[in-house]
């Protein structure tokens, strides 16, 4: 499985619906599943995975494309197993990297991959260049909605962007801060009804999660809350999340073999 | 052209075999294979089609790495051949010259304008999308139909068709074929009438991936939408008595 890394873009369209929340502790559980787990913070100009879990990290990807650095020696390893690539806090000018720039960094980054079982990357908000670009490189589009209709409305608008310019046809999907379980079916339902019979794209429920105190706590303590508590239902329904793609990739792998 | 001048009168001395004007015959020489050698066309002054091949091919390059399109504009004046037969050559010169400086004050400092063939234009236009530079394209077209040449008190109408197209950094196409393409759209333009500007509006009209009505619609269900339909219905009789809004369903 290491030569060919199953690879994850997480994302949402709408800012603040728990994609990085939903990245570091998706990982945190991968890594209790016995996986090599390394996660880029692909919201390149405003670093937020290393805020979640604790990192004071010195380099970045700013380094790896501004100062040629390489990219293996920007990669932190907060825990065994778990790489954790950071992006830069307040530098714009990563936002709007060059095609040439792009290009170079995937080269790095397929390179990076060899060497983890699962890369998880977590994207911006919106629908601008470095998140299509992201979004289009993985093999996995993960994308995480909430019951508020803006949130709905931007991932619909993403998935429309990556499935008719990009020819993306698969989805998993995860919901987020929802009321109850019930919630969530309803939400994926609905969304699932529309994307299905306009953009004729595959969505697959991979799990949700219900609103808990739990999670901006362990922001503000900078502690990822899979860690923290363990045994809480959050953490429980995360898990199920963690299976559930692993067990897709099984069977993908084994249909292909 | 007033390039042979009577040897005699040109020497101070009013000699015959004169060095000074051997000198200046020479010169004259040199200066004309430098011009042609910095890629000026000598009528209008744009830039010539040796140096037009050698600029797409580097915007299209630019394009390929920096991700910015490159629009091109090819342009060609209606009916210069009856203008050459009706008003002769010099007329026919003086409309080149009209539209190239018209256009030269239209467009801007980064655009690469040329003198594609005898009565034919390209401008390139780089980091432009097709929008841009199709409403480009009717500025020129505009401003040459509103400005006849005038000669001896007579008006003579201008007009050119453009043809408008974009090179994006995905495509892998040569140059030769960017300039096709926009010619197919130059040669449309010609044939629906002259005057006027084609390009590919085909991706303007379908709106692309922009949501529509029905999907914004669709997307939330249950009590979602009830509240929204309500919220909406005591907003639009609060309104009855303000008039139509024309914005909303």
């Amino acid at each position: 499985m290491s030569n060919n890394p199953l690879t994850v873009c997480i994302a949402s369209g709408k800012g603040g619906v728990g994609k990085t929340s939903i990245t570091v502790n998706l990982a945190m559980s991968l890594l209790k599943e016995g996986k090599r787990v390394l996660i880029i913070d692909g919201d390149l100009g405003l670093a937020n995975v290393d805020i979640f879990i604790g990192l004071n990290p010195k380099t970045s990807i700013r380094d790896v494309v501004e100062r040629g650095y390489d990219p293996k020696v920007s990669v932190c390893f907060p825990r065994d197993g778990l790489g954790v690539l950071p992006a830069s806090s307040g530098v714009p000018e990563m936002v709007s990297l060059g095609l040439e720039e792009q290009l170079r960094l995937e080269g790095y980054f397929r390179e990076l991959f060899k060497s983890f079982d699962v890369v998880l990357i977590d994207t911006a908000a919106g629908i601008g260049a470095s998140v299509i670009w992201f979004n289009t490189f993985v093999r996995s589009n993960l994308i995480v909605i909430t019951p508020e209709p803006t949130s709905i409305t931007d991932a619909y608008a993403l998935i429309k962007v990556l499935s008719k310019k990009f020819n993306r046809t698969h989805f998993q999907i995860m919901v987020n801060m929802a009321e109850n379980e019930k919630e969530c079916k309803v939400v994926f339902g609905q969304f699932n009804k529309v994307a299905e019979s306009f953009l004729g794209v595959k969505l697959d429920y991979i799990g949700g999660l219900t609103l808990d105190p739990i999670v901006p706590k362990s922001v503000r303590e900078q502690r990822p809350f899979f860690e923290s508590a363990p045994r809480a239902g959050i953490s429980a329904a995360l898990k199920k999340v963690a299976l559930k793609i692993l067990a897709i990739e099984r069977d993908l792998q084994t249909k292909t073999a | 052209m007033k390039n042979i001048v009577d040897p005699v009168k040109l020497c101070p001395a009013e000699r015959e075999a004169c060095p000074l004007v051997e000198e200046l015959a020479s010169l004259r020489k040199e200066v004309a294979h430098l011009r042609k050698l910095i890629r000026i066309d000598a009528l209008t002054k744009l830039y010539n089609f040796r140096h037009f091949k050698e600029a797409l091919t580097t915007e299209m390059e630019r394009t390929r790495r920096t991700g910015l399109p490159t629009g091109l504009i090819i342009a060609d004046l209606d009916h210069f051949k009856s203008i050459n037969d009706t008003y002769g050559h010099e007329v026919g010169n003086m409309a080149l010259i009209s539209a190239a400086t018209l256009w030269m004050k239209q467009i801007r400092q980064l655009d690469i304008a040329c003198r594609y063939g005898g009565e034919e234009f390209a401008i390139i236009m780089p980091g432009t999308r097709l929008a841009m530079a199709a409403q480009a394209a009717e500025r020129l077209r505009s401003v040459l139909a509103n400005r006849p040449l005038v000669v001896d008190g007579h008006q003579i109408t201008l007009t050119a068709s453009f043809g408008v197209d974009c090179f994006q950094s995905g495509e892998a196409i040569p140059a030769d074929e960017f300039v096709d393409r926009a010619d197919h759209y130059l040669l449309k333009a010609k044939k629906s009438g002259r005057n006027r500007v084609c390009f590919d509006d085909v991706g303007m009209k379908d709106r692309g991936t922009e949501l529509s009505v029905d999907e914004r619609r669709l997307l939330f269900t249950g009590p979602y939408a009830a509240k929204s339909n309500d919220r909406d219905n005591q907003w639009q009789s609060k309104r009855k008595n303000k008039g139509p809004n024309q914005n909303v369903e």
